[in-house]
């Protein structure tokens, strides 16, 4: 029981500190803004092409925003020497993993359900009706997302080049996540059987399978050298 | 009296840098131990040591019969650390922050006993302020107020009392007093040796990686200690 004690602790921490300071939620937010104003410049926005392209702009907006507030996830840890407490809690580890991926993937889902309406807006996007199969995809895309990015904020929290580490880590192995989350988003958006892109749902639930369980498994180390 | 620290031939080096050479040191149950030394010594290598935090490049440790090297998670939950960080959430309050490092550990404090603390430790009326607004010294406080709910067996107490007021050192001498009447053992590093020696049972200096033992009387009359 005192496992998922930890776990609702820390991601309880996490959100009410995020609510209060809003720091990550904004500059995430605001770079999203940015992604979608730029690309809604670029292309001409005739039903036919946002088709094609739109499953791309959708995961670059959450691909570069996660980078941004995933990255800075364990920041907070750092700043009172919270790790340290961390470390000598008579706990497993792992909890805090958990509680601090549950806490990011919450955040992380909460900014692309904002975002949303803003691909319907500036892309006169008709995904009303498709909303809860987006949902879909963007949850089981966000916790691949969110293992991994909890993981490498927790790595490379105390380098100083961890701003430059972050990405360089999470990318590459994040490249399957966003592989299936584009193909099934396309999928959707065309207006697909369910069929013709499960697959590809089912690819992105093995790798959070196995994100989440490497994770949690390597994080004992990370904190317990 | 049952040995509640056991350091054996204690070594620890960063990188080629040798802070501690061969430190054997033992504290007994109900013991307050005073850690002197100039900076840079290795005070507080030693007390993360202790404190499961470091591990020694030689030697052996128990705490509380533990060893140190293969029964931390029985250590971690038998000692309380109070070192140079607060450990604290700057966007929590005072409350939240105590409500989060005790709940964490598994026990949830009613309101009651919270405030009990708080105001035993002098800044009650804080409960609600968020803690990126308290000073040095009332982080200290707090961290005595986690101490007061958590009720280690084992006390490690890093610069015990750096940033603290008259009031403040006062009222950590006190708890001391009570803390080790009632069986806890306080393992603590300080600059301060008239406070120190009003609570301090024993005292050990540092210098040169090198541990050098005297009583509280023999370091009270001495016109310096290193």
């Amino acid at each position: 029981m005192q496992f998922f004690s930890v776990i609702r602790w820390i991601a309880w921490k996490d959100l009410l500190s995020e609510y209060r300071n809003r720091e990550n939620i904004s500059s995430m937010f605001f770079f999203a803004i940015n992604v979608i104003l730029i690309f809604s410049f670029s292309f001409s926005l005739d039903p036919e092409t946002i088709k094609e392209i739109m499953p791309g702009i959708i995961w670059v907006a959450f691909g570069f925003t996660a980078i941004i507030g995933l990255g800075k996830s364990f920041l907070v840890e750092v700043n009172n020497d919270c790790m340290e407490y961390f470390q000598m809690l008579p706990i497993p580890k792992g909890a805090i993993y958990l509680g601090k991926f549950l806490g990011n993937f919450l955040f992380m889902l909460s900014v692309e359900i904002v975002l949303f309406p803003l691909f319907v807006l500036f892309f006169n996007l008709d995904i009303l009706d498709q909303f809860l199969k987006l949902l879909l995809i963007s949850t089981v895309a966000t916790i691949g997302l969110s293992a991994l990015g909890t993981l490498f904020s927790a790595l490379t929290v105390q380098i100083r080049a961890r701003e430059v580490m972050f990405p360089i880590l999470l990318l590459p192995l994040s490249v399957p996540i966003f592989i299936g989350a584009v193909e099934a988003t396309r999928g959707i958006l065309s207006g697909d059987a369910f069929a013709l892109y499960r697959h590809w749902i089912e690819l992105l639930v093995v790798f959070d399978v196995i994100f989440v369980v490497v994770s949690f498994w390597i994080f004992e180390f990370i904190l317990d050298y | 009296m049952a040995t509640a620290i056991r350091g054996i031939e204690l070594s620890k080096s960063f990188q080629h840098f040798q802070v501690l050479q061969s430190v054997s040191i033992e504290i007994a149950s109900g013991e307050c131990y005073a850690l002197f030394g100039p900076n840079g010594a290795g005070k507080t290598t030693l007390l993360r040591i202790f404190a499961t935090l470091h591990r020694p490049s030689a030697g052996r440790f128990e705490i509380l019969g533990f060893d140190g090297n293969r029964e931390r998670a029985k250590i971690r939950a038998a000692i309380f650390l109070i070192g140079h960080g607060s450990y604290l959430y700057d966007d929590l309050s005072v409350k939240e922050n105590i409500q989060f490092a005790i709940g964490i550990r598994g026990w949830n404090p009613t309101d009651l006993e919270i405030k009990k603390a708080l105001d035993q430790v002098g800044i009650g009326r804080f409960a609600k302020l968020r803690s990126r607004y308290l000073s040095a010294g009332m982080k200290k406080r707090l961290s005595i107020a986690k101490a007061l709910l958590v009720r280690p067996k084992l006390l490690i107490m890093d610069e015990a009392y750096a940033a603290l007021d008259e009031l403040g050192v006062a009222m950590v001498n006190e708890y001391i007093r009570n803390f080790t009447k009632e069986g806890g053992t306080v393992l603590m590093s300080s600059h301060d040796r008239a406070k120190t020696a009003e609570v301090a049972h024993r005292v050990g200096v540092l210098n040169r990686s090198v541990l050098n033992e005297m009583s509280v009387e023999e370091m009270s009359a001495a016109d310096a200690i290193f």
